[in-house]
């Protein structure tokens, strides 16, 4: 549904993307993880036709953004950066004045987007007195006005608390399930993408550094804590040290064997401590890694 | 078609949902109702009698609702005029970038090119709607407090001095309203253009006026008088030209070819200007 290939961009000079393809299937949650200025809203500013790319395209529906722009948006709905409304009108307006930039949408479809967000009994009151949450809200109603194929949503919770970063995660959820609709979401939010998403692309200072789903990202080793008195004694053993007080065993082996073996060596084991590898930990090995 | 012209309404509406722009109407009738208390001074009062009375014409004859009015008029809009039509149209796509409207509007299937044609539209009608407003309002309460009477068409600066019945003169004062408001399009294009580069809404309005006000000055310097064609405010001057005896129509089909080609000029750059720019904050 969503492709990028090869995606190459420059900001006076200081590299913002670098060689970034990938392709989100129609139907799925994609999520695009990075830290801050890693290059995720440039890609989504690119297939929005906001950013030109330096080199590499970007296609929605097998639609190039870049060479027709407007037929390939015609099937998505977005949310950029921090949405801007018309504060001095009301939310009702706001969805009239940008849905008619995508052509004549009936009132009944407004009226449906406004519910499917909840803002019903809130929608003609001005924008000027909305929360953040229900500025969220209305940006997310505003992207499914006329209803999407797809919807691009860069940092959807941004600023949110935790009760309107739920909210919002369920209505994700609710979109892709009840309606199809295809999801690419950007995000810093370890939690949030790997709640959401059944894939993830991650970035890295303009650069793609994993594709996949989170089982390929956690690979098949396995790590475990120890509480040891001589850590020579491991390295002696040749034991893969991850971190300190952390060793990874290749899949199949057993913890069990390896303490009797630094028991052996005369190390004196005072705990081991099964570690399941948090996203956290998933996420930080791999920016850290990449070069 | 229709779409075209519902964005277009679209656009009207986000610009008279605004308050500023309605109280920027409520300025305008402000200054009006000062100018003509100033006209009113007796000290005022005594040296047009002194005028018009030298040249041998009667007093109470011309000094009347439609003589006050024009004096209005240019003093309202070279006072205000400008700066409004500059506000608006430095406002008009620079604020929606500074505000993030307009990434939101560019997640939509809407061509940039079809979108800043609707705001230049909007910008030119917005120029039409406040010199009409500014014209009719200053007939209006000029005529309640003056009455009607004759046409003393009198401005210094452009050399005019001209006289007409009511009838004709107030053929003359409506005809000057659209061409005024020609004229103050050009002021609009500038802001415009200027507003589609990557700048800030008020240096787009003060870049504006500060070439407005320096044209006028550099044009009215007895050294540039050789090339006074070449300033635009030479001919932004030529709605005046209706009040003189006979019209000098060819003279104003070329003023006014003139401030077109400039115009569309200055609208090709900023739609150029902003079709290569790259929205992220």
């Amino acid at each position: 549904m969503i492709r990028i290939e090869n995606l190459r961009k420059t900001f006076r000079g200081r590299l913002a993307l670098d060689g970034v393809s990938f392709e989100v299937q129609r139907g799925e949650i994609f999520g695009l993880l990075g830290h801050n200025g890693a290059g995720k809203s440039t890609t989504f500013g690119i297939l929005l036709g906001q950013v030109y790319p330096d080199g590499g395209e970007a296609f929605i529906d097998g639609i190039s953004v870049q060479r027709e722009r407007a037929r390939a948006l015609a099937k998505v709905g977005a949310i950029f950066e921090t949405p801007g409304f018309f504060d001095y009108m009301s939310g009702w307006s706001n969805l009239e004045i940008l849905a008619a930039y995508s052509g004549h949408v009936p009132r009944a479809e407004l009226e449906e987007a406004v519910r499917i967000v909840g803002l019903t009994g809130r929608i003609h009151d001005p924008v000027r007195v909305y929360s953040h949450g229900m500025r969220q809200r209305l940006a997310l109603a505003q992207a499914l006005v006329p209803m999407p194929q797809a919807v691009l949503l860069d940092e959807p919770t941004e600023g949110l608390d935790p009760e309107g970063i739920h909210e919002m995660r369920e209505l994700i959820q609710q979109l892709n399930r009840e309606r199809g609709l295809t999801v690419l979401l950007s995000s810093h939010l370890l939690a949030e993408v790997q709640q959401l998403c059944d894939r993830v692309a991650i970035l890295n200072q303009g650069k793609l550094v994993f594709t996949g789903r989170w089982s390929e990202l956690a690979g098949d080793g396995q790590r475990f804590r120890l509480d040891l008195d001589d850590w020579a004694k491991a390295d002696a053993l040749a034991l893969r040290i991850v971190a300190p007080q952390v060793i990874e065993l290749p899949a199949g082996d057993d913890i069990g064997e390896v303490v009797r073996r630094l028991v052996t060596a005369g190390a004196t084991v005072r705990a081991v401590e099964p570690l399941r590898p948090t996203l956290e930990n998933l996420y930080l090995d791999l920016v850290h890694r990449a070069p | 078609m229709p779409l075209l012209l519902t964005q277009f309404r679209h656009e009207l509406r986000k610009l008279f949902a605004r308050k500023r722009t309605w109280l920027g109407f409520g300025a305008f009738l402000a200054v009006e109702v000062v100018i003509l208390a100033l006209l009113q001074l007796p000290k005022v009062q005594r040296s047009w009698k002194f005028f018009l009375e030298r040249a041998g014409y009667g007093f109470d004859q011309y000094f009347s609702g439609i003589t006050l009015a024009f004096q209005i008029l240019i003093w309202t809009v070279f006072l205000l005029g400008g700066l409004f039509v500059a506000l608006v149209a430095g406002d008009i796509v620079a604020k929606e970038v500074e505000d993030g409207t307009l990434r939101m509007t560019l997640c939509r299937p809407i061509s940039r090119v079809r979108l800043l044609l609707i705001k230049y539209a909007t910008c030119v009608l917005y120029t039409f709607a406040l010199i009409f407003f500014i014209g009719l309002s200053a007939l209006a309460v000029a005529t309640l407090r003056q009455g009607t009477g004759g046409f003393f068409a009198f401005q210094p600066l452009q050399g005019l001095f001209a006289l007409f019945d009511s009838g004709p003169g107030h053929a003359r004062y409506l005809a000057s309203l659209p061409l005024l408001a020609l004229s103050m399009t050009s002021v609009a294009s500038i802001g415009f253009m200027l507003s589609c580069w990557n700048m800030k809404p008020a240096a787009a309005t003060i870049a504006t006026l500060t070439y407005f006000i320096a044209d006028s000055i550099f044009r009215s310097i007895p050294y540039f008088e050789d090339i006074k064609q070449w300033f635009l405010t030479t001919h932004i001057e030529a709605w005046i030209h209706i009040y003189r005896t006979p019209i000098p129509v060819e003279q104003m089909i070329g003023d006014y070819a003139y401030l077109l080609a400039v115009d569309a000029t200055l609208v090709i750059i900023g739609v150029l200007a902003f079709q290569a720019r790259d929205f992220k904050s």
